[in-house]
């Protein structure tokens, strides 16, 4: 079915991406990540010692925090928080620095749609750059579905607002693998998900459909993830 | 509590003494002379009023953002304008989330008297009315149509303001600096991020109809152009470290520098030569020759940093005046800045 989207995409088609690494000079790792016109900046320190209160302290713990563009931080934003810290302690592995912190600090710089897995994609890549050990990066994409029955991947703003219901999906991106082929058994990693938030009714099809598409697409996201990080060479380290 | 005291960041006492040692023999560790300044580099975000503002290391981004809301009880009929610094942990490590240290509580109080003090009166395009600017008052932004006085002291405050219906609707302006990267002298590279986002900031037209009159029509930007600021003078905020060892005085401390330093001072001028603020709290004592050399320098460079945040709106206003040009079908909608 030909779906006219206002900016000419087709239903599966992403908006241009574009990710830097190290772009702060205090933070121990930082990273911008722009999805079309929905740009968003993470900033990593750690690990930091002590965890924090109601923290268990065998393990290390994630602090998120989110900074809006413009407005007090409210529910909305301490939801987001919750979200990508549960998201981000699913693949750091925490057993590696007990009793540490690891903050993350994200700040939205323009909302233009999808801003969730915007900021899903910049706290893996700034993760990345402040060397904190993870068992896997994430890929994180948005799928909406319209009144009558399409799905589309990565709406804007307007798009959003006009959609019955959308889905935020966060896979985990595709390994290459060092074991050789047919070795691994059962379903390969990356058809698992690991975050799902769902806005609006959908029917289970739809539900299916969307994870589909949003599978496909985590896969594209994965290689332009993983050249975007080849590129750059690590800066000298940061001490403070 | 140990967790803390080992997350602070502290500069080993070598690192200080090199410092020290460094400034006597007129050298910085970056390589700049004592009055040299960073390279500043100002960049606008799409949409208006937003602004991002880099000086060397340091990072802020600016956004101002208006809203139509009820006056103060005790003022019917005055705009509000509202100065929010956020000293985000994205810029320095010890900034703690939620409570912010005394570094941050006085660095918004500093922006917030600094922007207060120095908005100007902004010029009515239509009714080509120059208001009398006294450098020693503070003064606020003006919006075509409507503008204030704000003086702090007299307390004196014109009425025709931001107000759009005395008592029930002014304008309240909100700007929203972020600290993203603490690279050392907060003060001047916010100060100049807000000014960037004010000067591209346009509020949505807007007129009074309904039944009564008593309704606010608030015109969407496609129907209407918003209207755009204009501004005649820009107070620029400078500051200087003093270092004991011979009064040895720097101009845009870095972060490791600000943690060496003995005293600073922030002044606010204009390029006219106007001073609009000194801040100085505290800090080891000074001798007045130092102050007086201080401001003519803050004078001088002053008038630098303003010609290059003119230039680079003039560079967006362009972007902005093609842009328009062309949704119009090539006719000129908006109305341009007769000067820059």
């Amino acid at each position: 079915m030909e779906v006219d989207r206002e900016d000419g995409r087709t239903q599966n088609q992403l908006r241009p991406l574009a990710c830097s690494r190290n772009v702060l000079h205090r933070a121990h790792g930082s990273a911008s990540w722009y999805q079309g016109d929905t740009k968003v900046l993470a900033a990593v320190y750690g690990p930091k010692a002590g965890a924090r209160k109601n923290e268990n302290p065998e393990k290390a713990c994630i602090e998120v925090i989110w900074k809006p563009k413009t407005g007090q931080t409210g529910k909305l934003e301490k939801e987001y928080e919750m979200i990508l810290k549960r998201t981000l302690q699913s693949i750091c592995i925490l057993t590696v620095n007990p009793n540490t912190t690891t903050s993350i600090i994200i700040q939205v710089v323009n909302d233009d749609g999808a801003l969730l897995p915007c900021a899903i994609n910049a706290a893996c890549v700034a993760l990345v750059d402040a060397g904190i050990p993870m068992k896997h990066l994430a890929v994180a994409i948005c799928c909406c579905v319209a009144k009558s029955g399409y799905v589309i991947l990565d709406p804007t703003k307007l798009e959003e607002q006009k959609m019955k219901s959308f889905a935020y999906l966060v896979f985990p991106n595709s390994v290459h693998s060092v074991l050789p082929e047919g070795s691994v058994q059962g379903e390969p990693m990356e058809h698992g998900i690991v975050t799902s938030v769902t806005h609006g009714i959908m029917s289970v099809d739809d539900y299916f459909y969307c994870l589909e598409r949003g599978r496909a697409a985590s896969a594209k996201l994965s290689d332009f993830l993983r050249r975007s990080l080849q590129q750059h060479p690590t800066d000298s380290s940061k001490a403070g | 509590m140990e967790g803390r005291l080992a997350n602070a960041w502290r500069l080993t006492a070598n690192d200080k003494s090199f410092i020290r040692t460094a400034l006597l023999s007129e050298i910085r560790i970056d390589g700049r002379k004592p009055y040299e300044y960073r390279k500043i580099v100002v960049k606008f975000g799409r949409e208006d009023g937003s602004s991002e503002v880099q000086l060397g290391q340091t990072r802020v981004m600016g956004i101002v953002t208006a809203q139509l809301v009820q006056p103060y009880r005790d003022r019917p009929k005055e705009g509000i304008l509202s100065i929010f610094t956020e000293v985000s942990p994205m810029a320095d490590p010890s900034f703690e989330p939620g409570h912010p240290g005394e570094l941050a509580v006085e660095l918004g109080r500093i922006i917030d008297r600094g922007l207060r003090y120095f908005c100007y009166l902004l010029k009515d395009l239509i009714e080509a009315e120059v208001c009398q600017l006294y450098s020693s008052n503070p003064l606020s932004f003006l919006f075509p149509r409507m503008y204030r006085a704000y003086s702090v002291e007299s307390k004196a405050v014109d009425t025709e303001s931001l107000c759009v219906l005395a008592g029930k609707f002014v304008w309240a302006i909100r700007i929203d600096l972020h600290i993203l990267d603490n690279g050392g002298n907060l003060v001047d590279a916010a100060n100049i991020a807000a000014l960037a986002a004010l000067l591209t900031f346009r509020r949505p037209e807007c007129s009074l109809g309904g039944e009564d009159g008593q309704e606010v029509i608030v015109h969407p930007p496609e129907i209407r152009e918003p209207l755009p600021l204009i501004v005649h003078h820009l107070p620029i905020a400078i500051t200087f470290g003093f270092f004991s060892n011979d009064s040895i005085l720097v101009i845009d401390p870095t972060h490791n520098e600000e943690a060496v330093m003995g005293g600073r001072m922030t002044t606010t001028v204009n390029a006219n030569g106007d001073i609009c603020a000194i801040q100085k709290a505290g800090g080891e004592g000074v001798p007045q020759r130092v102050i007086m050399q201080c401001l003519q320098l803050a004078t001088a460079k002053a008038a630098g940093i303003t010609k290059q945040i003119k230039e680079a709106l003039y560079d967006i206003l362009w972007y902005h005046l093609l842009r328009e040009t062309t949704l119009e079908t090539g006719e000129l909608k908006c109305t341009t800045q007769k000067e820059l």
